[in-house]
């Protein structure tokens, strides 16, 4: 199974997927499995990423730390083309009676501050779910059934600022629990138990990145949008017509009856527009 | 069936929702404090979460009766509707709740007798009358076997002679109401579009042929049964779809029994239509050529109005104007 996932993770297929880890230990077992190369960037954050669009940040410890990472990762892949990118956070946790390097996705994080929680959609089958609290200093009683973590709230609330809730999801392995305290983690296992569940990391970005691909391609915007807009004067509402009609003329299969307006780039904006939208009343009424 | 099951911390130990619980054991369970927290967010997308949708186990606060909108009903009674669920389990493109949801998530408000206690206070203020319609923010029957809804919500309305009762449907879970006393002030409605409409635009809904047969059933066991041709999506192929779907229809029940046809246009919000397109911009039929008029988006058609006579004029050869309404 790990092969035919492993086959779409590393294909020709695009994996709009951003992963965003705390620590470095946790980025060093993910670099090899999923074949990223550092990324050169003017960004305080470490940063990997692989010729098929899938990036690693390294944020640091901590929900302040979270936020600013995807604030920048955020600016840093901005684009207006609607295109959105999946969210994922892999770290460590705790939980009271949960065996070490077992792993869950979070169903429901909740802040420990606040009391506020957030509801991941449950879209991906196959992967165990759990609750997640975030807490502002490691856990040491895991009061509740559930993973104690640093970032998961905070990941969460900011990446769907830049996403949709559906495609950001938090994945967290058990690094300690009532028998082995977090004073006793020796870190040299985190790659370890990352290692040891490669096949769900990679079934789960996997899967992820087929949902993104679907949303992108459905949302995907004809090639001569980006044509008109860089060779004629558009005011903001003049772009988000012309958007909305290139879009039309894409969902009646009539992508390749736009190509003749690029001729017409020396012409008005208005006229194009109004050439544009007159055709597309003819053709869709029949 | 469902990717998780959310519930209400208030209503985890009621008897209802552990039995339904009890019919899903496989599936994650999440409590939550109000559904409002998973359900209709800010950053969900209807469209990915259809794909693998939820269901949430919630009691219903505020009113539970609600006046129908105008033209919704088929006569001039009082009308109203009260929705026991919220979102439904089909998935049809030119439905407007994709675009009055962002979440696409099942609602279901399992207490059923808060509802029953607003449904008779309704009845008597209308001195035991008023039409009651359900499947107006969910298809009626269609969680019929996880909800026990009709189970529960018939008997009720035996002990109301007056008022009746509309359950608005696609589906062909039936065999909850075969299995009761059948009462004649109560109407179960079931909704058809074109054989080409439905393979184009409606995805899980049962074929026509299934949907007659659970009608023909219901209709031999006595129930009233009522037909709803909506909403009519005029093609360029004119007649021809209607002419063979209401030959297939009237083939299978006794049109002098049907309690009622109606037929109606596409028509939605324009701001649910505008949620729509942004969900579905590679959509054939959101990209076609729309007029608006009273808040209400439609399909651009210049022989609309000809068209819509001309099936009317189709259906009263098979049954008479005065079973027929049409909706607004």
């Amino acid at each position: 199974m790990i092969k035919k996932f492993e086959k779409s993770l590393h294909g020709s297929e695009s994996t709009p997927v951003n992963i965003v880890v705390a620590h470095a230990l946790e980025a060093k077992a993910l670099i090899p499995m999923l074949h990223l190369q550092p990324f050169q960037t003017t960004s305080r954050f470490v940063q990997y990423g692989n010729s098929n669009n899938l990036h690693l940040i390294v944020s640091g410890i901590g929900r302040a730390a979270m936020e600013a990472a995807i604030t920048d990762l955020s600016q840093q892949q901005a684009n207006e083309e609607g295109q959105i990118r999946a969210w994922l956070n892999i770290g460590i946790a705790g939980h009271s009676k949960a065996p070490l390097g077992s792993a869950w996705l979070g169903n429901k994080i909740t802040c420990q501050e606040s009391g506020v929680s957030a509801y991941p959609p449950q879209l991906i089958a196959g992967i165990d779910s759990v609750a997640v609290i975030t807490v502002d200093e490691p856990e040491r009683t895991y009061p509740e059934d559930a993973a104690y973590e640093m970032e998961a709230f905070s990941f969460f609330e900011q990446a769907t600022k830049y996403s949709t809730a559906e495609l950001v999801q938090v994945f967290k392995i058990i690094s300690d629990n009532l028998e082995n305290p977090i004073e006793k983690l020796d870190f040299k296992n985190i790659p370890i138990w990352i290692r040891l569940l490669q096949e769900q990391i990679i079934l789960l970005i996997s899967k992820m990145s087929e949902l993104v691909r679907e949303h992108n391609d459905s949302h995907r915007i004809p090639r001569v949008y980006r044509e008109l807009c860089s060779r004629i004067h558009l005011t903001v509402n003049q772009k988000l017509q012309l958007k909305r009609l290139c879009l039309r003329y894409k969902a009646l299969g009539l992508e390749a009856d736009l190509e003749s307006v690029i001729s017409l780039a020396g012409s008005h904006s208005k006229q194009i527009i109004s050439q544009l939208s007159a055709q597309i009343d003819r053709v869709g009424k029949q | 069936m469902f990717s998780t099951i959310y519930i209400e911390e208030e209503v985890l130990e009621t008897s209802r929702v552990k039995n339904m619980l009890d019919r899903f054991p496989q599936v994650p369970r999440v409590v939550c404090e109000r559904y409002g927290e998973v359900f209709n967010r800010k950053s969900q997308n209807f469209r990915l979460q259809k794909k693998a949708p939820a269901l949430i186990l919630a009691k219903k606060y505020g009113s539970k009766v609600l006046v129908a909108p105008d033209g919704y009903g088929y006569n001039d009674s009082r009308s109203y509707y009260f929705s026991h669920m919220l979102n439904c389990v089909y998935d049809c493109r030119y439905c407007f709740l994709q675009g009055m949801y962002s979440s696409a998530n099942y609602v279901l408000f399992v207490n059923y007798e808060d509802f029953e206690e607003a449904i008779a206070s309704k009845i008597e203020k209308n001195s035991g009358g008023g039409v009651y319609y359900s499947g107006y923010d969910c298809d009626s029957l269609a969680l019929e076997p996880v909800s026990d809804f009709c189970k529960h919500f018939v008997p009720l309305f035996g002990e109301y002679p007056n008022a009746e009762l509309e359950f608005r449907t696609k589906s062909t879970q039936i065999r909850h109401l075969l299995e009761q006393p059948v009462i004649p002030n109560c109407v179960i409605a079931m909704s058809f579009t074109s054989h080409e409409a439905g393979s184009r635009w409606e995805h899980k809904v049962p074929s026509i042929d299934k949907r007659l047969e659970a009608l023909q059933k219901l209709q031999l066991a006595g129930w009233r049964v009522a037909l709803r041709f909506e909403p009519l999506i005029l093609d360029s192929q004119g007649l021809t779809p209607y002419e063979s779907l209401f030959a297939q229809v009237f083939a299978k029940l006794d049109a002098r029994k049907i309690h009622s046809v109606s037929s109606g246009l596409f028509r939605m919000p324009i701001d649910f239509h505008k949620r729509i397109v942004k969900l579905y911009p590679d959509e054939e039929l959101f990209a076609r050529p729309t007029t608006t008029a009273d808040g209400m988006i439609a399909l651009k058609s210049e022989d609309e109005s000809l068209q819509l006579a001309a099936i009317e004029k189709l259906l009263f050869s098979h049954i008479s104007p005065q079973q027929y309404y049409r909706c607004a």
